[in-house]
């Protein structure tokens, strides 16, 4: 337990003029769920896209399992420079728009990916696959193609594909705001039951219930950088900073 | 009005040379075929060369985008006359330069070649704009499950583009069919020459007239289902997301 899973060093990232990150510095410990709450635009969900290298930081260093995925500040010299497979072999994403893959079914949604990219074989992948579809409840889906689930589904079924990787994290960016209020509670009972299970796991939420319940952490964002981080019951009920305060008041008194 | 009929409807005249019309019409066919089925490959050879990432590539995709503007630009009919009247004498091997591929003559081959590289150039056009038509977050959703930017365009990209753009794509088809009669000028018995020869020694256009008739019996039902295609496709995009009866 001594090296953190992920640690960030001065994340910094801009998209034009723009800088969304300006400086995040964030240590998550193996098994730990760490939630990030801000209001929109305050750089939650490029923070999670950095650490996938989806949206590699033009600052910073990212160290995962303790290698530095990001190497060099700057580092200017294009993916050849950056360690992809390791990175996207050990961290999975859930998006907010689950953005399955329409034209294939639920169970070939979850074994595409290890079949190209793990080179397991078919029938192992469908039996894997098979098992994670039945673990978040959609064992009568496996042949269903996306448009014929519901949000909720959907959502479930991208959990499983991200799975299906044996990601060592998990990241969520706001996995539960695309879904109807009544289909929310179904995708948070797959992911608690992940973090009872030890997942590490970075969550983008306004589930201000779930970071409550579930987080080890809670961090909280504006504007690009880190206004105040703790244990959920500090942050959320005596916040320190007059931003959190304003933030959690406009979010709680709905 | 019995000068229109028989000038462009004399059934004898048709009938009388109703196998020779036919004839060249099969040849039309042929390159359609040929031709059609190579332009759909190179043109999507053509918009994957253009979707490559990244600086490494930006000479590729700088000249792909060169090839592409240059040969929609350029009358098929130049393409036809450049290849077919000096292929013959450049520096390489006879069989490609004089091809007889498959007991065609090289005026055959010389088309097809004509046909694939124009209608190659606007089909990659065609599949550029289904790739663009998929959300950008599929492609993410495929580079975070570890796939290459090869892979997923493989799995997850080119077959649902693809879908999206076979109702243009078989438009760019038929409009090929009609352009194989321009190598009727390179003295290739398709169609159209044949039905002109025809003309000329009767003084009479029904031969062509029936090639015209030949056609419509490929293009029309073509056509037909290309409409159904696009009605389908727009059905399916205003029905909206999730269905409720699936809950």
């Amino acid at each position: 337990m001594s090296e953190p899973m992920l640690k960030l060093e001065g994340i910094h990232k801009r998209f034009g003029e723009l800088e969304v990150l300006r400086g995040i510095d964030i240590e998550i410990a193996r098994g730990e769920v760490v939630c990030i709450l801000g209001p929109s635009g305050s750089g939650k969900s490029t923070l999670l896209r950095c650490v996938n290298l989806l949206e590699p930081p033009e600052q910073g260093e990212i160290y995962l399992e303790g290698r530095d995925i990001c190497k060099g500040p700057g580092s200017g010299q294009g993916e050849s420079s950056w360690d992809l497979d390791f990175v996207r072999q050990r961290v999975g994403i859930v998006f907010q728009q689950f953005n399955l893959f329409p034209h294939k079914t639920a169970l070939e949604n979850v074994t595409m990916a290890p079949e190209k990219v793990l080179d397991r074989s078919s029938e192992e992948a469908r039996a894997s696959g098979t098992a994670l579809l039945e673990r978040v409840g959609l064992a009568d889906k496996l042949e269903e193609y996306p448009e014929r689930l519901s949000g909720g589904q959907q959502q479930r079924v991208a959990i499983a594909r991200a799975l299906a990787m044996d990601p060592h994290v998990m990241l969520f960016d706001e996995v539960t705001s695309a879904l109807d209020p009544e289909l929310v509670k179904e995708v948070l009972d797959v992911m608690r039951e992940l973090a009872a299970e030890g997942m590490t796991m970075l969550v983008v939420t306004h589930e201000m219930g779930f970071a409550r319940e579930v987080g080890d952490k809670v961090v909280f964002m504006d504007e690009g950088v880190i206004v105040e981080q703790g244990k959920p019951a500090n942050v959320l009920d005596n916040p320190r900073e007059a931003r959190t305060k304003k933030f959690l008041g406009l979010v709680l008194e709905r | 009005m019995n000068e229109i009929l028989t000038q462009y409807f004399d059934l004898s005249e048709m009938s009388k040379h109703f196998d020779q019309v036919l004839n060249g019409f099969v040849i039309t066919l042929e390159l359609s075929l040929i031709a059609g089925a190579l332009a759909l490959l190179w043109g999507l050879i053509l918009s994957l060369l253009r979707q490559l990432p990244g600086k490494p590539f930006l000479p590729v995709r700088f000249a792909t985008i060169a090839y592409i503007d240059v040969f929609r630009g350029i009358p098929l009919l130049m393409i036809i006359l450049l290849i077919s009247g000096s292929l013959a004498f450049l520096p390489l091997p006879d069989a490609i330069t004089i091809p007889h591929w498959f007991g065609k003559p090289d005026t055959f081959w010389y088309g097809v070649m004509a046909l694939t590289i124009t209608y190659g150039a606007y089909m990659a056009e065609v599949y550029r704009a289904g790739i663009e038509a998929v959300p950008g977050g599929q492609m993410e959703a495929a580079r975070s499950l570890g796939m290459s930017h090869s892979q997923a365009m493989r799995n997850v990209i080119v077959p649902q583009a693809v879908r999206k753009v076979i109702a243009p794509l078989l438009n760019d088809f038929i409009a090929l069919m009609k352009d194989t009669t321009l190598v009727g000028v390179i003295a290739l018995n398709e169609v159209a020459l044949v039905g002109r020869d025809i003309q000329g020694k009767a003084f009479n256009s029904s031969a062509l007239t029936l090639g015209a008739i030949m056609f419509l019996v490929v293009t029309l039902p073509l056509a037909r289902f290309v409409d159904k295609l696009i009605a389908r496709e727009q059905r399916r995009f205003t029905r909206g997301a999730p269905r409720v009866e699936a809950l």
